[in-house]
């Protein structure tokens, strides 16, 4: 029986007959389907599943017309940052780094970011990310974010003011840990949109929200806090991406309009999102590493094509490593990020990468 | 009541994260004569299994999975005193166990060491967060048959790599056998790392090592 290339979720490759990946994707979408409480994908859609992963192609795309627009997280890092961190080592500014996505890549947005790539500590060096978002500002055309994580984990021991939650819960200290974590939604929220201010006082075009909820619940809700506040307040474009498929409840308790975060999965996260004022919402799906690249898909597309059909802002899922149904690798193969995006595209309707 | 009232009892209990209630169908366990692996196996990691696939479905959340597995803990301590040490007579082997380094998780690997010691290996629970130096050193201070580690984070899962190459390098991998678990570690990492042993739960990583030591 013929079999066909693929991957496992950490990236091997692997061989699989017709029926081993129906049977993957039948499994992936019911995964996806009773996790959610959503609809699982239609014979139809499994069905073009299946013809995106037997095109003898090593690489595919979407058809023409099909085109969507890119949008890019972890700012320049991609080429400047070493193997440590996922990039390629280039010796580049940002402000070239910028340029390179716009005029060689074709980025449709791109994004500052610091090497640090959370808010916090850009807080000290902020006079330096505004000249520097100045000077990118006048070099391209595409709308420019600037990208950072929320990463609450910044404000407890031993990087801030806040008990660390990871130490005191395994103490049972289970009051101190929630309380550490509803002052740090305080302190976060506050230096997010201090910095987000200053970003906006030199024509920054929008910002990106970058693995919210990395942290818990309690990440989020400092995040949704800052939307609503840079909402009101400045003209930002504002995306909000994901940091995993539900809100790891770190606390718990916490809630944003009356709706509790913790367990939220991105059909239940989006709403939130948009009533927040966000613009653009990036919904993240993990990749299970013991699982097959088609069970993984199929349970990804599942979850995110729930969130587009409730969605009234723009959905720009999340590909790359671990997410999407692409392979933990620290450069996905191009055979799988290949088929995770089209799938995205022309099963979930997704509206931008 | 009857066992599977009890067993039921037991892994609700788990489920509902109450301390008290775990403790006290412990005790009613004993007091009724019921084989306390049995509780363990049977009941109450029953209910932090579910408890597991609650959190890893995002319905249960940290604070209540730590309160839970404290109770399951505290049934588990009131178990252990009724145990009896089987083979007393003839230790099966010599076991080093622990969580690797920057990982915090310990209930999995404290119920595998509690099985091992009841059916005859001695166990040397080094805890969680474990230095590999320090599975190294304890190995080769107690002349270990076998050297466990477990990983519940792809980010600590590692460590069990680095702890081959470690035993290796103090010239003790040809003495032992080693032994990974944890959720996120499979057989293939095993494979992979050169593991001599992979398993799931307790119950199979007693099974294998008595298959592997009898």
């Amino acid at each position: 029986m013929k079999k066909y290339l693929t991957r496992m979720g950490d990236g091997e490759r692997i061989e699989m007959t017709v029926d081993e990946l129906k049977q993957d994707f039948e499994l992936g979408t019911k995964d996806a389907a009773d996790r959610g409480k959503i609809s699982p994908l239609t014979q139809d859609e499994l069905d073009y599943l299946l013809e995106i992963f037997t095109n003898p192609n090593k690489i595919v795309s979407v058809e023409p017309g099909n085109e969507v627009p890119l949008t890019h997280d972890i700012g320049t890092l991609r080429l400047m940052g070493d193997q440590g961190n996922s990039g390629v080592g280039i010796p580049l500014s940002r402000v070239q780094g910028i340029q390179v996505h716009e005029r060689a890549f074709g980025g449709d947005t791109m994004e500052l970011g610091h090497i640090d790539y959370s808010f916090k500590p850009v807080k000290p060096v902020i006079a330096m990310e505004q000249q520097e978002m100045e000077n990118a500002l006048l070099s391209t055309i595409v709308p420019l974010f600037y990208g950072a994580m929320p990463n609450l984990g910044l404000y407890y021991s031993p990087d801030g003011p806040f008990g660390n939650p990871s130490d005191l819960l395994p103490m049972g200290k289970i009051q101190e840990a929630r309380e550490a974590q509803e002052g740090a939604v305080e302190h976060a929220t506050r230096d997010m949109i201090y910095i987000c201010e200053k970003l906006y006082d030199v024509g920054c075009d929008g910002i990106n929200f970058d693995t919210t909820g990395a942290a818990g619940d309690a990440d989020m809700k400092a995040t949704l806090h800052a939307v609503e506040y840079l909402k009101a307040n400045t003209n930002l474009a504002i995306e909000v991406g994901m940091a995993g498929e539900f809100v790891l409840g770190m606390h718990g308790g916490l809630e944003y309009d009356g709706v509790r975060l913790a367990g939220l999965y991105p059909h239940q996260q989006v709403k939130l999102v948009e009533k927040a004022g966000a613009d653009i919402f990036g919904p993240v799906v993990n990749t299970n590493t013991s699982k097959s690249m088609a069970w993984n898909l199929a349970r990804a597309v599942t979850f995110i094509k729930a969130c587009v059909e409730v969605a009234n802002i723009p959905i720009h899922v999340n590909m790359g490593m671990g997410v999407g149904g692409s392979p933990v690798f620290e450069t996905p193969p191009l055979d799988s990020v290949t088929r995770a995006s089209k799938a995205m595209v022309e099963v979930a309707k997704v509206d931008g990468l | 009541m009857s066992k599977q009232e009890l067993l039921e009892q037991a892994a609700q209990s788990v489920v509902d994260a109450d301390r008290d209630a775990t403790v006290e169908v412990a005790k009613r366990a004993i007091a009724e004569g019921i084989d306390p692996v049995e509780m363990i196996n049977d009941g109450y990691s029953v209910g932090m299994s579910r408890v597991g696939d609650l959190f890893d479905r995002g319905e249960m959340f940290l604070p209540e999975l730590i309160v839970a597995s404290d109770a399951m803990v505290a049934a588990i301590n009131v178990l252990e005193e009724a145990m009896p040490v089987k083979n007393q007579s003839k230790k099966l082997g010599t076991v080093v166990l622990g969580t690797i380094e920057g990982d915090v998780h310990d209930i999995g690997k404290g119920i595998v060491a509690t099985m091992l010691r009841v059916y005859g290996f001695e166990v040397f629970d080094l805890g969680r967060d474990v230095p590999i130096k320090t599975f190294v050193e304890k190995a080769k201070e107690v002349g270990a048959d076998i050297v466990g580690s477990s990983a519940l984070m792809t980010t600590t899962q590692v460590g069990q790599k680095a702890l081959e190459a470690a035993l290796k390098k103090a010239g003790l991998r040809d003495k032992v056998k080693t032994m990974v678990g944890g959720a996120v570690v499979t057989q293939r990492w095993a494979d992979k790392i050169g593991s001599n042993l992979y398993a799931e739960n307790a119950s199979e990583a007693v099974l294998k090592l008595k298959e592997m030591f009898s």
